[in-house]
């Protein structure tokens, strides 16, 4: 049996050879997916991805802008996503609230349809919408690349820091565990390393933001040349292109932007590290473990992928086998990489350990683990290819919003020059093989080329509610 | 004000600004025509066992959700039995007579097929989400797993140990203490919303192997269970699957009734405060029991939930994060279940704001009952539920997600063809009717979780309502 062919080609997506095989070879093979588009570039610039879908009446706009944390400089951290904020406070034509109030009266979701992100390499901004309301996405877009700072002022400066401030406290520093993304980004690069600091940034340094930032960094930076538009979805393509040359045609050119600093890194840390950290809300132990290994973007990110997930991800993992269901000292393992883009990235294992477990036991438990990480079995590769494989498709449900198609396409431009990059995702994790996964794991899983932070709880014995009979 | 320099240069810029742009304000594009959207067909039959099953046709990319819910959640799970239809629904993917824990796992990753299940407060599920080429294979797998369960010894400690750890990492958050003692406050405590759906430390410490194995054979029954298959498959597959995984399940179960949830009566605003030492922000909850989605009130309920706070546009996140800058996000929401349900707002503010925070979302819950939401304003929100749907129902799991929903609040299967145009006629005085009948302003339930040696004080002075201050289980401290 063939699944069926779609009969919309531009989104063509084929699962072969299904039906009498064994389930062994049922599971063992990639869909076919293709995702099909058209790019041109704009005198300005601007690199625009088309992606026809007519499946149902929904269109997505998305622009990735080439830049993220990564590009700041000391005293700036968290700016770039302070930035990101200040993207939703208005420009020439849109008022304040206006961004989200016109949107969310034409039908696009706040925060799953309608938002922006900003990660250590890149920012994007989204909007999914009923298909009739692309033209509206559009010029809100164009708007505020072209006239943000016509509508910049102190005072909503002042509240997006506050804003952020509280983005800040809600996601780390008032959650149990919750520095462990900027501690570990501390130890896995060096000072001064773009990727050494975090991307939510410093109370500090959010304090020392100043209009002159906004608007140096908004000149620097947010101009059609450092970006990709992508739209996406039930469009047509002659119409739409004849809007976004409305909008963004007279946007002018920014200047070259700056190169960015070395990003490369030596292979292999070359020493030990770890840190104890005593945790005042933390309620069990936990071991957050983190190595560098190939950035997103070299060949071997597939590997890396599929070696956190072996090693960390879901029921079937190492470390879920060894110490969740085994020894029975953690309640929670996780493994899985950052997708930082150059240089080098973090891959991540995380176990949480049972009420009332000795951090040090779980610390031992954990790095034997990690210790004999090594001699992957092919039943271990199949699994982590058919999770990836599911996840990969599952992902492309959505049109736009987070993640989905058009974020696929935007990430390969910028990352890879190559918006075809989503069609070619699959076949990287069907080559991978196991000498790849064994050459990884042995250059790269090394105690001198990892950090170890350990979380204790500050109450060494648990309040009279939560104590275990 | 402390950064005038800095103000002199944008004021440069500003000027430039205007002197190269196009003075006029441009007015946003209209839309185009409307591209019409019809939500799928809802197609059902029952096996000869009982067991009804849904299928829910998505033929875009092949991928399948299967998702059975049993009518056996902790709704119906004795007071000293708190968390055990969790537990039971747990263990379910921890062996069966022929198959262990970990090769039950290892076959499902091995199929890259996602597997969970559980229980909630209304049902235990099952759900199997893969690729279509797999698809029979894992709903076969997670067929056995719930007819035959064999909840290995070593399985059930270790789970329960894991579901006391999961309650312990919920209350050391102050999200966590702060919906446990919402529900708590607003249901009577004869009320089975009055519980966490997963347990306590205590009752989960309680419970047995023997419990487990009992709740799963009398409560489990493929008529008291529905399943639901959605995305690519057609009815006749459909059938086919549901034959081959479930067609074996045999047994019966006594019909259960509707479950009473009487709510805490009280009269006046109750402000319940849960410390949390060290915490740099808290938790607000403000808000009401007793609101179902089988009351005719509905749909105008949910116009008026996306006024005070479904949306980002909507007024609680404009005041308390754009205007005043105390929150990351401010939302509301109906929480609803079979027989109960409640409407309330939440937000994670900054310890010293807590207290003005509080004052302004009382504020707008009130407004809502006072003023006639400006048309303009509501025509907004409406359209942003009725033209955003098609969005949220993109994927399988937003499609099974709401006939789920229907099922267990008791809608009728064919809700949403009629429900974007039901939402479109809802009018300002729809909604203030409704806040007049609805909404008690002032028989509120509020929750504070956070750092109650800032925050305490300055709460009691704003004179909210009776102050009763709550461990995290519950027990009145003072």
């Amino acid at each position: 049996m063939r699944l069926r062919v779609f009969a919309v080609s531009l989104f063509c997506l084929v699962a072969a050879n299904a039906g009498a095989q064994t389930s062994k070879a049922q599971a063992g093979k990639s869909p076919e997916v293709r995702i099909d588009y058209t790019q041109e570039t704009l005198p300005n610039g601007l690199n625009v991805i088309y992606h026809v879908d007519h499946s149902t009446p929904v269109a997505a706009v998305l622009l990735w802008y080439n830049v993220g944390s990564k590009v700041e400089q000391p005293g700036h951290t968290g700016f770039a996503h302070l930035f990101e904020h200040m993207m939703f406070q208005g420009s020439k034509n849109v008022g304040k609230n206006q961004h989200f109030a016109l949107l969310e009266a034409a039908g696009g979701r706040g925060g799953s349809d309608i938002n922006g992100t900003t990660n250590w390499d890149r920012t994007n901004y989204f909007e999914q919408v009923p298909s009739n309301q692309v033209e509206l996405a559009l010029w809100l877009e164009a708007d505020r690349m072209g006239t943000l700072l016509d509508a910049m002022d102190q005072t909503k400066l002042d509240n997006q820091r506050e804003v952020v401030k509280n983005e800040r406290r809600q996601s780390v520093d008032n959650q149990p565990y919750g520095t462990w993304l900027e501690k570990m980004g501390e130890a896995l690069f060096p000072e001064g390393h773009p990727y050494h600091h975090s991307v939510i940034g410093s109370m500090t340094d959010l304090s020392a933001a100043s209009l002159t930032d906004v608007e140096t960094f908004f000149k620097t930076y947010y101009a059609p040349n450092n970006a990709v538009l992508v739209v996406a979805g039930d469009i047509d393509v002659p119409q739409v292109k004849q809007m976004v040359r409305k909008y963004f045609g007279s946007i002018p050119r920014g200047p070259k932007v700056p190169a960015l600093a070395n990003m490369s890194v030596p292979v292999v840390i070359g020493h030990q590290q770890r840190y104890v950290i005593t945790d005042q809300q933390a309620p069990a132990p936990a071991i957050y473990v983190g190595y560098r290994v190939p950035a997103a973007t070299d060949r071997r990110a597939a590997a890396v992928t599929l070696l956190g997930d072996i090693i960390g991800s879901g029921r079937s993992s190492r470390l879920y086998d060894a110490l969740v269901r085994r020894q029975q000292i953690a309640t929670n393992v996780s493994g899985f990489n950052l997708n930082l883009s150059s240089g080098a990235d973090e891959l991540i294992f995380i176990a949480t350990g049972k009420p009332g477990a000795n951090a040090d036991s779980l610390e031992v438990a954990m790095m034997a683990e990690l210790a004999g990480a090594s001699s992957f079995t092919q039943a271990e590769l199949e699994r982590a290819r058919a999770t990836e494989r599911f996840g990969f498709v599952n992902g492309l449900q959505t049109t736009g919003g987070f993640g989905g198609r058009a974020d696929r396409l935007a990430e390969g431009w910028t990352f890879f020059h190559d918006p075809n990059h989503v069609n070619k995702v699959l076949a990287e994790y069907d080559r991978v093989s196991l000498d790849d996964l064994n050459a990884l794991a042995r250059e790269r899983l090394l105690p001198t080329n990892r950090a170890v932070l350990i979380y204790v709880p500050a109450k060494k014995t648990a309040s009279a509610d939560t104590r275990i009979q | 004000m402390h950064s005038a320099p800095r103000m002199k240069i944008v004021a440069l810029s500003l000027a430039i600004g205007a002197a190269a742009a196009n003075a006029q304000t441009q007015a946003p594009p209209a839309p185009g025509p409307l591209r019409p959207y019809v939500f799928p067909q809802v197609n059902q039959f029952q096996l000869a066992n009982g067991l009804k099953v849904i299928v829910v046709e998505k033929h875009n990319l092949p991928e399948i959700e299967g998702r059975l819910i049993i009518d056996a959640g902790a709704q119906r799970e004795p007071a000293e039995k708190n968390g055990l239809a969790s537990l039971t629904g747990r263990l379910l993917s921890e062996g069966t007579a022929d198959l262990s824990g970990a090769e039950i796992a290892r076959q499902m990753d091995a199929l890259g097929a996602q597997y969970q299940t559980g229980g909630g407060y209304s049902t235990s599920f099952a759900d199997v989400v893969a690729l279509k080429n797999v698809f029979p294979q894992a709903m076969q797998l997670a067929a056995k797993t719930v007819m035959s369960p064999s909840f290995p010894v070593n399985e059930f400690t270790r789970v329960k140990n894991q579901a006391i750890a999961a309650y312990q990492q919920f209350h050391a958050r102050t999200n966590g203490l702060a919906s446990d003692a919402f529900v708590r406050a607003a249901f009577d405590s004869t009320a089975p919303f009055s519980r966490p759906p997963n347990g306590t430390m205590a009752s989960i410490n309680a419970l047995t192997r023997e419990d487990v194995v009992n709740w799963q054979r009398t409560m489990y029954a493929p008529s008291a269970s529905t399943l639901l298959l959605v995305g690519d498959i057609t009815p006749a597959e459909a059938r086919s699957v549901a034959q081959q995984a479930f067609g074996s399940w045999s047994g019966t179960r006594v019909a259960a009734g509707p479950v009473v949830n009487p709510v805490h009566a009280s009269s006046g605003t109750r402000v319940i405060l849960v410390d949390r030492p060290g915490s740099v922000q808290s938790t607000i909850i403000v808000g009401q029991p007793g609101f179902q989605a089988t009351d005719p009130e509905y749909i105008p309920m949910l116009a008026l939930n996306h006024v005070f706070g479904g949306a980002v546009s909507s007024r609680l996140n404009s005041n308390l994060r754009e205007k005043h800058g105390y929150t990351y996000g401010a939302f509301s929401g109906l929480d609803l279940r079979p027989g109960a349900g409640v409407f309330q707002m939440s937000s994670d503010v900054r310890t010293n704001a807590t207290d003005s925070a509080l004052v302004e979302a009382i504020a707008e819950y009130k407004r809502l009952g006072s003023e006639t939401v400006p048309a303009p304003e509501l025509q907004g929100l409406v359209n942003n539920l009725v033209s955003g749907f098609p969005n949220a129902v993109q994927s399988v799991q937003g499609l099974t997600g709401r006939i789920q929903n229907l099922i267990i609040w008791g809608l009728p299967l064919d809700f949403y063809t009629t429900y974007r145009e039901r939402l479109a006629a809802v009018t300002p005085e729809d909604v203030r009717r409704v806040a007049g009948s609805k909404l008690t302003p002032n028989n509120l339930v509020v929750v504070v979780a956070g750092d109650l040696s800032k925050i305490e004080a300055p709460i009691r002075a704003r004179n909210l309502g009776t102050v009763e201050v709550w461990d995290s289980n519950g027990n009145k401290l003072r």
